[in-house]
């Protein structure tokens, strides 16, 4: 219900980024089809994610947004059952494609959960440890990307003087940021956002969306989420999702003020949702 | 309408306080026999304890602390001599062995079944593992007699002592001649037989990972191994150490099976193809015929088991906090 009573402010006249000039495409989906099993999940989507730009994904529950993410990075890989057909391209690189190496994939698609998932170590191991993956670099190094990334993550103020306690330890909202961090140390060239702010405080939630946009100057990002405001305020373009299908997909300030889908403008006057 | 309610009025008081006693006294009853029950744990502990001190307070008072390094055992010369040095080494020994086998193989199991075994092969996996922990001991001591213990002693250890033969340390280690009945093949008994322990705790708490928390650590791009090392059993890690110390404690008082195949000798040898003795197996073979203070050596050899199983569980404990603060908790 509070989705709800969202949306309807979300249809009023909020803060809106400015329209920005279309960018060249980063990833770009052609005719995807997605299936867990037997049930047919995403029909037929076409779109492009914008260079270092914040793609929304918007839609009621169980119409596949967060299914397109995990797609982007292969996530849906370490299930059985699960497979995609049609084009998925990041650059000249084809995501699909069976023989592509799923860690460097993932080295260049980062992701940030719904939940905060700290890795059961230290602040610094949290992010030195994604580092080390890719690079050998010396401790002085370590030291600089750490810190870099942790200020990347709005967060190097708050943990600077225990980056020793554990991930574990910091608040729900400190513990997003450390994942967004995290991710970040990886220098991805795209950012998956899974709803990140669906488990924190309004204040946290506010720090995460300023990083969101600070991030967008460097990064490619797609955000799924629930909350409309959200979507209004930090997107350029929004995909609206309805049953496995893409109703309408378009510049944000476009969907939010002057959608050409019935469905879309019930979704987000609150008809449904 | 009046009356009518103040009958209710009246009645309703008394009703409920009626209704609330009883369930007082269900409530006291309760408390009572979860309290007996807990307190009957502290009492058998105590009164195990001070049967076996005793039991053996003959041969403390007789033997001192010497019992502890004399490596002599001999109930009947005149006076006799008993030292419990032989059979806390080989108990020692073979449990250390028994761990660094049964570990790393349990866990590894444990880690494919959870991470990587295709869905149709699990439960037969699954199976057979809780099937190894339903086989009762005597039936692999009489497995170890008959059939590890000749084929170790025909091809295993042979090869061993001929391939370390010249090394320094590890050739005293595997120094022969090959034996049917020695402390390795216990060592190795004991490992089959604290597998499942390890590998069923371990598979337990290696689903309690939660998915999310895996997915994270692939989509930096670990690798299956990596998200294992570096998120799994750290997760775990004080779910596995429980098994593993189980295990450990098993392996340490593990009677029947070690009686079979240890050979039963006091002697300490350097080398674990040697037979030797655990102070259960010492206990198990010699009780029956025991008596006087050979009898109370027994028993005291039983509470010194008491005592290193003890130590050895608290040694793991402080382990465990240990480890806790290092990964900053």
């Amino acid at each position: 219900m509070s989705e709800l009573s969202v949306s309807m402010s979300a249809a009023g006249g909020l803060p809106q980024a400015p329209v920005l000039p279309e960018a060249p495409a980063k990833v770009t989906v052609r005719n995807l089809n997605f299936y867990y099993g037997e049930h047919h999940a995403l029909k037929n989507i076409n779109l492009a994610l914008g260079t270092n730009r914040v793609t929304a994904f918007i839609g009621p529950s169980g119409c596949g947004k967060s299914t397109l993410l995990r797609i982007f990075n292969r996530m849906y890989d370490l299930y059985p059952g699960q497979r995609a057909t049609g084009q998925l391209m990041l650059d000249q690189t084809n995501i699909l494609d069976p023989r592509l190496d799923l860690n460097l994939l993932r080295a260049r698609v980062g992701m940030v959960f719904q939940k905060p998932t700290p890795f059961p170590m230290t602040i610094y191991e949290n992010i030195a440890f994604g580092i080390r993956l890719y690079e050998k670099i010396s401790k002085s190094e370590m030291d600089d990307r750490v810190e870099k990334a942790l200020r990347g993550g709005a967060l190097w103020n708050e943990v600077k003087d225990k980056l020793n306690a554990s991930g574990l330890s910091l608040s729900g909202g400190q513990q997003q940021r450390l994942c967004i961090a995290r991710t970040v140390a990886v220098r991805p060239e795209v950012i998956l956002f899974d709803e990140p702010c669906s488990a924190l405080d309004p204040i946290s939630t506010a720090k995460v969306e300023e990083l969101i946009q600070e991030l967008s100057e460097n990064y490619t990002i797609a955000i799924v989420t629930h909350n409309m405001q959200q979507a209004a305020r930090v997107s350029d373009k929004t995909a609206f999702m309805y049953l496995g299908e893409l109703i309408e997909f378009d510049d944000t300030s476009k969907i939010f003020t002057s959608p050409t889908d019935r469905r879309t403008q019930d979704y987000i006057t609150g008809r449904f949702g | 309408m009046a009356v009518e309610s103040n009958v209710v009025d009246a009645a309703g008081p008394y009703d409920r306080a009626k209704a609330l006693g009883a369930f007082k006294l269900g409530d006291v009853t309760f408390y009572w026999i979860t309290r007996l029950s807990a307190i009957s744990v502290l009492l058998i502990l105590g009164g195990i304890i001070l049967s076996l001190i005793i039991g053996a307070f003959p041969a403390m008072k007789e033997f001192g602390f010497s019992f502890l390094w004399t490596q002599r055992w001999a109930p009947s010369a005149d006076p006799p001599v008993l030292g419990a040095l032989g059979p806390i080494y080989g108990t020692l020994v073979t449990s250390f062995i028994a761990m660094l086998i049964a570990i790393p193989v349990g866990l590894g199991i444990a880690i494919f079944l959870t991470e990587l075994c295709p869905q149709w092969l699990r439960r037969p996996i699954g199976m057979a593992i809780e099937l190894l922990a339903g086989i009762p001991s005597i039936i692999y001591g009489m497995w170890g007699f008959f059939v590890l213990g000749p084929f170790l002693a025909n091809s295993f250890q042979p090869f061993m002592i001929k391939v370390f033969d010249s090394v320094p340390v590890l050739g005293s280690i595997f120094a022969g001649p090959p034996s049917y009945l020695s402390l390795f093949n216990a060592a190795l008994i004991l490992a089959i037989m604290v597998l499942p322990f390890i590998t069923s705790i371990s598979v337990d708490v290696f689903k309690t990972v939660p998915p999310v928390l895996k997915e994270a650590a692939y989509g930096v791009g670990c690798t299956t191994w990596e998200v294992v090392r570096s998120v799994v059993i750290p997760y775990t890690r004080v779910g596995v150490i429980g098994g593993v110390m189980l295990a450990l404690g098993r392996a340490l008082g593990e009677t029947m099976a070690v009686t079979f195949i240890i050979g039963n000798s006091f002697r300490i040898s350097g080398s674990i193809f040697a037979p030797g003795t655990t102070i259960s197996a010492a206990i198990a073979s010699e009780f029956a015929e025991s008596d006087g203070l050979h009898q109370s050596g027994l028993i005291l050899l039983g509470l010194l088991l008491f005592v290193l199983t003890f130590f050895v569980l608290a040694g793991a404990r402080l382990m465990l906090m240990r480890l806790e603060k290092k990964a900053g908790n």
